[in-house]
């Protein structure tokens, strides 16, 4: 009697433990599948959405009369950039705050594309306005202009900011890139 | 020429122009390709993962193939990636990033044999930021096999900083789990405070450093040593997640020298603090605890009942939430809501630490599965805003497009027009003196770049094709948009069940924090009873 107890009570013990082994292996099966299906289908929309913007950008930039004007740094641990604001023949056209993650990505070698347009060919003026914290933990506020001649096709124009020692000043380079 | 025909040369160019905002076929021109890595670069740190995928294609360079890897890794291409990252490891460039990927990645798939060997290369190949993860990795797999002195060993070769102080942190763990005397957890604790220091990221460091702090506040307590435990927790900065608990163990251990008025002022402290956070609740049943002690037994009693307003009070507020959850859906009602502050920024910390709402959301997001499932939702949130975004796009371009198409009939006349007006300015700019060149000058280049975008539209990939391709992505976006949709929905489920799961939880800790105030007020008040019926007794 005692012995037939406790079969039974084993046999419970036993259909709970797989009752529960089952709904644990089913719930981190849903899961993982779950993140499987996403990881799956983030690759293909992210591909999409590549070839969208490429299309867009087609579009409304044509080759003949696009400008492209990015921003890289030159020395990587001299300045931190706070804001910068782009005015191309006096016109503001766009600005930016950075946040600590946009720093990090310009100090890890990233180039940042500041903007994107249309251009009439001729002569043109643009005029780049830095705030920044220099490695000397002095804010400083720099206006670099350039003079500038449109050609026909897409013409790219890089800011590359530096703050070399022992002044910790930031200096702006232009290049252009047909 | 007079007057009114250079007006007319103008408004005809203008009008030529105009028609050149229809798309052009030609392809974009190879950007410098050190613009194009960084730009690549730029994108995956910042997460833009279709900008980054855009500048693949045709990428050349030392860096290409790991930018390639990590592109497509990000994006969750895992398996194209992992063969690239191997492809990789195997070449001259990026060696030790490429380890270090392969080996987290064997890691999560449960391969410990192939992540050590990936992990020891990765060690080995650099660079700096890798070595350090992968030491500690090596570190953390030696402990999970038992093996405290080797990874004691891999520890003290670790150059200083986060990955030192964590690895640190877990063997004081592993110490205090097998140790009766927490001399050897206590010594490995006061290394990963040392180590701290050299981490780069300060708001890391100081999280991690309150942490080492309170364990080693504890652990000194629990050794019966509560005058090194207040020299530890003393320490703990008074503005994180982590002070509750602090102010608590702190009066615990005056409680322990004896000073119950030095105890009740921090667990008065503590109990400022939302419930949620460990310690908290526990400082207000510690307040009852203390006048009891210290012999005011009124003042205890109203203590008691004030914790047990202060529990019932929660369990509304979590009954709330509960329903909040199952109404609305957890991630609006717990992360989204976190996110509307109409509070000014100089009481954003203040309201950060005080609201139950939110302490409750960061006691949630502690656990690895919410912070996954947090994660996920919100990585197909934004994937379905990009996707509404492009499709709004996507439809005005084909509506502008469709427009448009009425005038490709034109393209014969337009191009026959443009090349009379470019001869005619090229004639006329013969016969004009050097002084006044310019306006001829710029009118023959807006006709040059006119018959450039004409020669585009009249290809077979001109116009015709953006129509095309518009159409196709406008199916394909569809399509995507529901899949997306629908996958949101069952992560949205998922987070849901956790978050409820976790409210549970709370809404049970809180049960038992009310029955133990009423089992001390039930203890407090048949003393108090005995004692009257002593004194009323001759």
């Amino acid at each position: 009697m005692y012995g037939l107890h406790s079969t039974t009570r084993c046999r419970r013990g036993a259909w709970w433990f797989a009752w529960a082994a089952a709904t644990l292996i089913s719930h981190t099966g849903v899961a993982a599948s779950l993140d499987d299906d996403i990881e799956s289908l983030s690759a293909q929309v992210n591909e999409h959405l590549a070839s969208v913007r490429s299309l867009e950008r087609q579009l409304l930039y044509p080759t003949h009369t696009r400008l492209s004007v990015f921003l890289s740094l030159a020395e990587r641990e001299t300045l931190d950039l706070d804001a910068i604001e782009l005015f191309l023949d006096d016109q503001p056209v766009a600005s930016h705050l950075y946040r600590n993650r946009e720093r990090s990505a310009l100090e890890a070698g990233g180039v940042q594309e500041l903007y994107i347009g249309n251009l009439a060919t001729g002569q043109h003026r643009l005029k780049a306005v830095i705030t920044a914290r220099a490695a000397d933990k002095s804010f400083v506020r720099r206006e670099a202009v350039r003079s500038f001649i449109k050609p026909p096709g897409a013409l790219v124009v890089e800011l590359t900011v530096a703050a070399p020692a022992p002044d910790y000043q930031p200096r702006v380079t232009f290049t252009e890139w047909k | 020429m007079s007057g009114s025909s250079l007006e007319w040369f103008r408004r005809g160019t203008l009008g030529l122009l105009m028609l050149l905002m229809l798309p052009a076929s030609a392809s974009e021109p190879p950007a410098p390709e050190r613009l194009r890595e960084g730009r690549i670069r730029y994108a995956l740190a910042t997460g833009d993962l279709p900008e980054a995928l855009r500048h693949l294609p045709g990428l050349s360079g030392a860096s290409a193939p790991f930018l390639r890897a990590r592109a497509w890794y990000q994006a969750g291409f895992r398996e194209r990636a992992l063969a690239e990252f191997q492809q990789v490891l195997e070449g001259p460039w990026h060696r030790g990033e490429a380890a270090l990927v392969l080996a987290r990645a064997a890691l999560a798939d449960g391969d410990q044999t192939s992540a050590q060997d990936r992990f020891e290369q990765a060690a080995r190949l650099g660079p700096a930021t890798a070595t350090q993860e992968a030491l500690y990795q090596l570190a953390m797999l030696a402990l999970r096999s038992g093996q405290a002195d080797q990874a004691g060993d891999r520890l003290a070769r670790m150059p200083e900083g986060y990955w030192a102080a964590s690895g640190y942190v877990n063997l004081a763990r592993h110490y205090a789990e097998e140790d009766l005397s927490p001399t050897r957890a206590l010594v490995a604790l006061r290394v990963a405070l040392a180590m701290t220091a050299k981490d780069p990221l300060p708001e890391r460091a100081k999280a991690l450093r309150d942490r080492i702090l309170i364990r080693s506040g504890y652990l000194a307590y629990r050794n019966g040593d509560p005058g090194k435990a207040l020299g530890f927790l003393e320490q703990v900065s008074l503005t994180s997640t982590s002070t509750p608990r602090a102010l608590y163990l702190h009066g615990l251990a005056r409680m322990a020298q004896g000073n119950y008025r030095a105890a009740m002022q921090s667990w008065h402290r503590a109990r400022k603090f939302p419930l949620a956070y460990p310690g908290a609740a526990d400082a207000w049943l510690g307040m009852g605890q203390g006048y009891d002690r210290a012999g005011y037994l009124g003042q205890a009693g109203e203590a008691y009942l004030a914790a047990n307003a202060a529990y019932e009070s929660e369990r509304v507020t979590l009954r709330t939430l509960a329903r909040d959850i199952h109404d609305r859906g957890a991630y609006p009602a717990l992360v989204q809501a976190a996110r509307n502050d109409d509070v000014e920024w100089f009481l954003a910390d203040n309201r950060t630490l005080q609201q139950p709402r939110l302490a409750y959301l960061l006691d949630f997001l502690e656990q690895p599965e919410a912070q996954q499932a947090v994660a996920a939702v919100a990585r197909l949130q934004g994937l379905e805003q990009q996707l509404i975004g492009t499709s709004r796009d996507l439809a005005l371009f084909a509506e502008t497009l469709a427009r448009g198409h009425g005038d490709a009939g034109r393209l014969p006349e337009l191009t026959a027009r443009n090349q009379t007006l470019l001869e005619r300015v090229r004639a006329a700019r013969t016969q004009v003196s050097a002084t006044r060149q310019g306006p001829w000058f710029e009118l023959e280049q807006s006709l040059v770049l006119a018959a450039h975008a004409l020669n585009d539209l009249s290809a077979p990939a001109g116009n015709g094709d953006s129509r095309v391709r518009i159409g196709e992505y406008r199916t394909l976006g569809e399509a995507y948009l529901r899949q997306v949709s629908e996958l949101r929905r069952r992560a949205e489920a998922r987070l849901d069940a956790l978050a409820l799961d976790y409210v549970n939880r709370q809404d049970q800790r809180m049960a038992r924090a009310l029955g133990k105030a009423e089992q001390r007020i039930a203890h407090l008040y048949e003393y108090l009873a005995l004692e009257t019926l002593g004194e009323a007794s001759p």
